[in-house]
């Protein structure tokens, strides 16, 4: 009950600062152009086809044994891949929106010295946290499907006939819906973690590089093909993330130790 | 009143190797307003903190309503008190019927709406009610802070700094506020070192530096280091009628045309006033002369800096 008054009370003041959302919107933005930009925009205007190139015969020959894609046609197939390379993409979406809002949630409390009337309350430490961390993953998370829905239509609509089913692909769902909300579990109580020790959102948001690195290096991994982003890695990287996050909570309750914020926060 | 609301004893708290607050010991009783005076730094936040369960004392004890503050005890113990700290601490982008409501449904209050309701009409703040609190001045934001503190109803109500950085006629409507909560048998504790405002309001002093200098009543503060003194306006020279009270006993006559002032020690009003009326004098005024709070205060801590 406590945590749920404290969260609507999060999502209301969220409401109220959309710009908060800002990078989040052009993060996604991005990812949802790539895709398009390369497996659809610039072969056009080369007048070219992706399957004239030889680059993409690996992905080609990948398509052709997996039994979902396996009746798509060359073209179609390197698009597919093209699609679901850029996928990891989304992954930042929900990385980037819940870092800032937990960011600017706790930092804000502090620079509107509202978190010690609330801490008078008889709210938990847990339940604030709850509060605090669910106020930024629910918003993330609503992006992220948004998004995702956007990348289906745009590949449904622009890619050739079959690339979106193909998305459908555990590879790519599991890479959006469970290394992407873990991935920004984790980013957000880093950020928690940071605020509580900082008096600047901007501060806590810059500890989000730990987490957008390794997402970059999975992008360029693949891009270089030293990583294959198989259901076997995702599933690896998910038990990493998990115990992370364990791992995390742990520190944050510890770190957000009331007299601590009381004493020491100016 | 009488009835035991908070009790401190022997609070001590330690910052490293800094005393904050040393064995401070003191009751608040209900339908009263108990003032803590103290210099900045002299441990009255810390104080408040301890309280209200936020901070645990090195060493020491609260008990609200007889049941000691525990940790485990804290959050249960905190619904029963309303805190209003130094700054607002509004959340900006709410309205003030939402700031209130958040608090209401923190405290599990099952008529939330009601209580915020009641709140709103109390502090006369009903018809900013759904104006966001960014856009309230600084005396409207403090009336919402304190709507905030009562609006689960607590019977122990602690203000730390009500009136800081407020226009005078803001400060007077939140000092009435403060004198409702008293009406109403709330026990409420004032952290401020606003002297004037503790003369206006309170009914029990205590004076702060770490450790407590002094604590009574106004009145019993002033009787304890100031001897209570008598000033009569005549319409004659008061030199002439000094020289004849001395002559009669009276101690420590001193005069400054046209006010003579003597000690009230041996000698009631009335017999003072018929020595000098027998005396040939025209009295015009006759008037306790009463040290200020602050000349109280300013003793005190003068006092306990040189015993320090």
């Amino acid at each position: 009950m406590r945590m749920l008054a404290l969260l609507r009370k999060e999502l209301a003041d969220e409401r109220q600062n959309l710009a908060l959302f800002v990078p989040t919107i052009i993060v996604g933005f991005v990812a949802v152009l790539l895709p398009v930009l390369v497996a659809i925009i610039i072969p056009y205007v080369a007048g070219e086809r992706l399957s004239d190139s030889s680059d993409f015969e690996v992905a080609v020959e990948m398509y052709r044994n997996q039994p979902a894609t396996r009746t798509l046609d060359p073209e179609a197939a390197i698009q597919a891949y093209l699609f679901q390379f850029f996928a990891v993409m989304l992954v930042l979406i929900p990385v980037t929106s819940s870092m800032s809002l937990a960011a600017y949630s706790v930092v804000g409390e502090k620079q509107a010295r509202s978190l010690e009337p609330l801490l008078v309350t008889p709210i938990t430490t847990f339940e604030l946290l709850g509060a605090k961390v669910l106020g930024a993953f629910v918003p993330s998370m609503v992006l992220t499907v948004g998004y995702f829905a956007i990348y289906m239509l745009t590949a449904a609509v622009l890619a050739r006939p079959g690339v979106a089913w193909a998305l459908l692909a555990p590879r790519t769902v599991g890479t959006v819906f469970v290394l992407g909300p873990l991935a920004a579990l984790a980013a957000l109580q880093m950020a928690v973690c940071v605020s509580s020790r900082v008096n600047d959102a901007r501060t806590a948001q810059q500890i989000g590089v730990f987490v957008i690195l390794p997402v970059a290096g999975l992008l360029i991994g693949q891009l270089a093909g030293a990583i294959q982003l198989t259901v076997f890695l995702i599933t690896w990287i998910t038990l990493g993330l998990l115990v992370v996050n364990a791992i995390l909570m742990r520190v944050g309750i510890a770190l957000f130790d009331r007299e601590t914020i009381l004493t020491r926060w100016k | 009143m009488g009835t035991q609301a908070l009790t401190a004893q022997h609070l001590t708290r330690h910052f490293a190797d800094r005393v904050a607050v040393d064995d401070v010991s003191f009751e608040l009783e209900a339908g009263q307003i108990f003032a803590l005076l103290g210099p900045n730094g002299a441990g009255k936040t810390t104080t408040l903190r301890m309280l209200a369960g936020l901070i645990a004392p090195t060493s020491g004890s609260v008990r609200i309503g007889g049941e000691a503050m525990t940790p485990q005890a804290a959050p249960k113990l905190r619904e029963r008190l309303g805190f209003l700290t130094e700054s607002p601490g509004l959340w900006d982008n709410l309205t003030v019927r939402d700031n209130l409501m958040v608090y209401a449904q923190l405290y599990g209050m099952h008529d939330a709406d009601k209580a915020v309701s009641e709140a709103l009409t109390l502090f006369e703040i009903a018809d900013r009610s759904n104006d966001r609190t960014a856009r309230l001045s600084k005396g409207l934001k403090q009336r919402v802070a304190l709507a905030r503190a009562i609006v689960h109803r607590p019977r122990i109500v602690l203000l730390d700094e009500p009136t800081a950085g407020l226009d005078p006629e803001s400060a007077r409507d939140v000092r009435e506020l403060i004198v409702a909560m008293r009406s109403e048998g709330r026990a409420v504790l004032l952290c401020t070192h606003n002297l004037d405002e503790v003369e206006r309001v309170a009914d029990r002093v205590a004076v702060l530096r770490s450790r407590l200098v002094a604590i009574g009543t106004p009145g019993e503060l002033r009787r304890q280091l100031f001897t209570s003194r008598l000033r009569i306006r005549v319409s004659q020279d008061a030199e002439s009628f000094a020289a004849q009270l001395r002559s009669s006993g009276v101690s420590d006559v001193r005069a400054d045309s046209p006010w003579l002032s003597v000690s009230e020690g041996t000698f009631t009003t009335p017999h003072i006033v018929r020595m000098l009326v027998e005396a040939g004098a025209d009295i015009e005024a006759v008037e306790r002369d009463e040290p200020s709070l602050e000349d109280v205060y300013l003793k005190l801590l003068q006092a306990d800096g040189a015993t320090r």
